[in-house]
Order: structure tokens, then C-alpha cells, then sequence
């Protein structure tokens, strides 16, 4: 009789466990499926008292001043085609929301930023997101309390750019590195190194003419023409950000 | 709380390690790079629980942490499972010095496996759609991340080993 019971416990007992795995199982495709937002909205509480203070360093101040140069240089060639043609494209009104960089991963294979607004606030998958110095990436998931940025640099980042000296539109892909390449539709296109680099105003992802960086080396092979490009907004020194909320 | 604590050692540090995945602490690494963060639980779980339940904690660390990563195209599950199946079958040393030894290779050949198989996953992506520029920066990103690993997987997977010990030998004496 023991005997018996003690089998009949024993199986009931292996399948209690079978069950609790297969919850947990469930728990942890949840958890995949809504991007990882209730452990990031954790992750918010308990980095509450080590977010970043207001204090920027020499670095990001140079960063502005070149984003500044940037700015004014494409305002004056705005200016000027105002003036010649009367009907500039339309840039939409944007509304920018300040945010902390709560985790960063800017060295591994993942390249991201988590920032501490999320979809309570009203940020928006795709919005994008500037530093000082220019454009960082564009925000990829969002929870409730914390939105995902992912940069420039990742490997699965593709944003269209152009060169504001010669009007060209390219595609900027990251590699992995810090130093993302711009692909180029045509062969033959005049780029030198130092030339700016800014949101294309033909992206139908991003605002145009936001500073991304400038072209530091410049390749060439058979079928197309490529440069690598040194970003302006450096993610690794940045704590404060703005998500750009834009209607493009 | 503190009975709690000291009772769930192995679901507890489970649920720390997404954590310092997402803090990643850049005083601890190299170039940006960080070590891989979940060998050092996956280790001295499985050694101690086996194959069977190192897979399991593989798939459920992997899941998880895919979940905190952006990357819709890889996923890091195929590597924590094979090392989760192979730390099963590492059997245990009884030299103090040796076994300290025997994490860091091991955490290391662990980390490299794991770094490989992500890295194919890119380079298969990035093949089809003609990228061929990111294998110098996978494989800065591999070396650093089996050197870091192995500096630090003596320490916490000894330290965790211990603890998941003390626990199962409690959990054992319940049972009787």
C-alpha cells in the first residue's frame, strides 16, 4: 500500500514539475515576445539612484560646438535656396523630449542605449534620437517607463544620409564598429574627407538635416563607392539625449 | 527576507544576470566589451544540476536575453544551450587551484563557442545582403569577451558553485 502510494506521489510529483517548466517556459516566451519590457521597467527602478547627473564633459561640449557649425552652415544654404526658389521642402514641427541613458551597450555586438522615458511619456518606435553632436540612433521598442535606442553603429542600423556639399543621397549602414559606412548609389560621386554628413531629406524614417557625422576615409571597389563615417554624437560619452518626436 | 534570500541563492543570482547585462559596467571591460555574463551562472548550475537542466537554463537565459538585446535576426539561444548540454558533463575537480583553473578555460572556450555562433549568425546576414565589413570588429569583440571571461569566471563561478551546493544539500536533506 506504501509502496503504491509512494509511486502514485512520485508521479504526480513528476508531472507537478512538467507543468511548472511549461510555465516558466510560457513566462520566458512572454518575456521574449514583449522585447524583455517588464525586466527593463525593472531595470528602471533599481538604476533610479545611479542615472547620470547634469554634468557633461569637455568632450560633449566639443561634440556641440561642432553640431552648432554643422547647424549654422546648412541653416545659411537654407537661407540662400529660400531666397532663390521661395519654397524650401517642408520641415515638420518636432517636439523633442529630454531622457536619460540608463544602460548603455556601445562595445559588444549589441550596440543600443536605454533610455529612461518610454511610451508613458510619448515616446514612439522610430522616433529619432540626438545627442549633442548630432544623431545617435532611432528608438526601436519601447515599455512602459524605459524606450530602446538602437545606434548608428549597430550592424542592423540602415538610415538614409547625404552629403549637404553635393546634395547625394547614400545609405549609412553600421558595422559594429564606431565607424558606420556610407554606401553610395553612384559611382562617380565627388566626396572628400571632411565632408559633412546629415539626415537625408528623401528618409522617410528620419527628419532631414539632422548632423550625423563626417566622412573620414573614402573607398572605392568594382560596383560602388563607399566612405566611413565619423559620427558627431558620440554615445559612449553621452548621458543626456533628445527623442525627436517627429511627423515626417 | 533574509531567509528568502538565502534560500533561492540560484533563482536570485538567475535574475540578476540580465540585470548587470543591461547595467554593463564599462570599468570591468575591455574596449567597451564586457565578459559573457551568463556562462558564469550557466557554469556552476550545470555542473552541478547536468545536462538536462543546463539546456533548460540555457534556453531560458538565451530567451531572456535575446529579449534585452535589439537584435531581431540573432539570437543568442543556440550557444547557451550547447554550453549549458557541455558544462553538464564537466565533472567537478577536487584540486583547489586546478578547479579555479578549470572555470577560466572553460568559461572562455564557453564564451568563444557562444561569440562564434552569433558571430555566424551575422556573417551569414550580412553575406546575403553583400556586407562583408564586420568581421574585424566580431572578432576584437570575441577575443575581448573570452579574455574577460576567463579572468573573471574563476571568481564568480566558484563563489556561485559553492552557494548552488549549499543549496542543493539542502534541498536534499528536505527530502529526507
Amino acid at each position: 500500500m506504501l509502496v503504491i502510494r509512494r509511486i502514485f506521489f512520485s508521479r504526480w510529483r513528476q508531472k507537478k514539475r512538467k507543468g511548472i517548466l511549461l510555465v516558466i517556459l510560457l513566462f520566458f516566451v512572454f518575456v521574449r515576445l514583449s522585447k524583455g519590457s517588464l525586466y527593463k521597467d525593472f531595470y528602471y527602478f533599481i538604476s533610479k539612484p545611479f542615472w547620470p547627473g547634469q554634468f557633461q564633459k569637455e568632450i560633449l561640449i566639443n561634440s556641440a560646438d561642432q553640431e552648432l557649425l554643422v547647424k549654422l552652415n546648412q541653416l545659411e544654404k537654407d537661407n540662400k535656396r529660400f531666397r532663390e526658389i521661395l519654397s524650401l521642402q517642408k520641415v515638420a514641427d518636432s517636439e523633442t523630449i529630454s531622457a536619460a541613458v540608463i544602460s548603455r551597450k556601445n562595445g559588444s555586438w549589441w550596440r543600443q542605449i536605454i533610455l529612461n522615458k518610454g511610451s508613458k511619456d510619448g515616446v514612439e518606435v522610430g522616433s529619432a534620437v540626438v545627442g549633442p553632436g548630432g544623431l545617435l540612433g532611432r528608438v526601436s521598442s519601447t515599455s512602459f517607463l524605459t524606450s530602446s535606442v538602437m545606434l548608428l553603429t549597430s550592424p542592423e542600423s540602415q538610415v538614409g544620409v547625404w552629403i549637404d556639399r553635393l546634395q547625394v543621397n547614400g545609405l549609412m549602414v553600421g558595422l559594429g564598429d564606431d565607424y558606420p559606412k556610407l554606401i553610395f548609389y553612384t559611382k562617380d560621386v565627388d566626396i572628400k574627407i571632411g565632408d559633412f554628413v546629415l539626415s537625408s531629406p528623401a528618409s522617410t524614417l528620419l527628419p532631414p538635416n539632422i548632423p550625423v557625422g563626417i566622412v573620414q576615409n573614402i573607398n572605392k571597389d568594382n560596383s560602388q563607392k563607399y566612405a566611413n563615417v565619423l559620427l558627431l554624437g558620440r554615445p559612449q560619452a553621452i548621458d543626456w539625449v533628445q527623442i525627436l518626436k517627429v511627423k515626417i | 527576507m533574509n531567509s528568502f534570500l538565502k534560500n533561492n541563492r540560484p533563482l536570485i543570482s538567475f535574475f540578476l544576470i540580465p540585470v548587470v547585462f543591461l547595467w554593463h559596467p564599462n570599468w570591468l571591460g575591455i574596449l567597451g566589451i564586457q565578459p559573457y555574463w551568463p556562462l558564469f551562472w550557466l557554469l556552476p548550475w550545470s555542473m552541478i544540476y547536468g545536462s538536462m537542466n543546463g539546456l533548460i537554463a540555457g534556453l531560458f537565459l538565451g530567451l531572456i536575453l535575446d529579449a534585452l538585446t535589439l537584435s531581431n535576426n540573432f539570437t543568442q539561444i543556440p550557444g547557451l544551450i550547447l554550453c549549458g548540454i557541455w558544462f553538464g558533463k564537466v565533472k567537478k575537480s577536487d584540486n583547489y587551484w586546478v578547479g579555479h583553473f578549470r572555470y577560466g578555460l572553460i568559461g572562455a572556450i564557453g564564451s568563444f563557442l557562444c561569440g562564434l555562433l552569433y558571430f555566424l549568425q551575422i556573417f551569414i546576414y550580412d553575406f546575403l545582403n553583400n556586407n562583408f565589413f564586420v568581421i574585424y570588429p566580431s572578432i576584437k569583440v570575441i577575443l575581448a569577451q573570452v579574455f574577460l571571461t576567463a579572468i573573471f569566471a574563476p571568481l564568480f563561478c566558484s563563489y556561485l558553485l559553492k552557494s548552488f551546493k549549499i543549496q542543493k544539500n539542502k534541498n536534499t536533506m528536505k527530502i529526507f
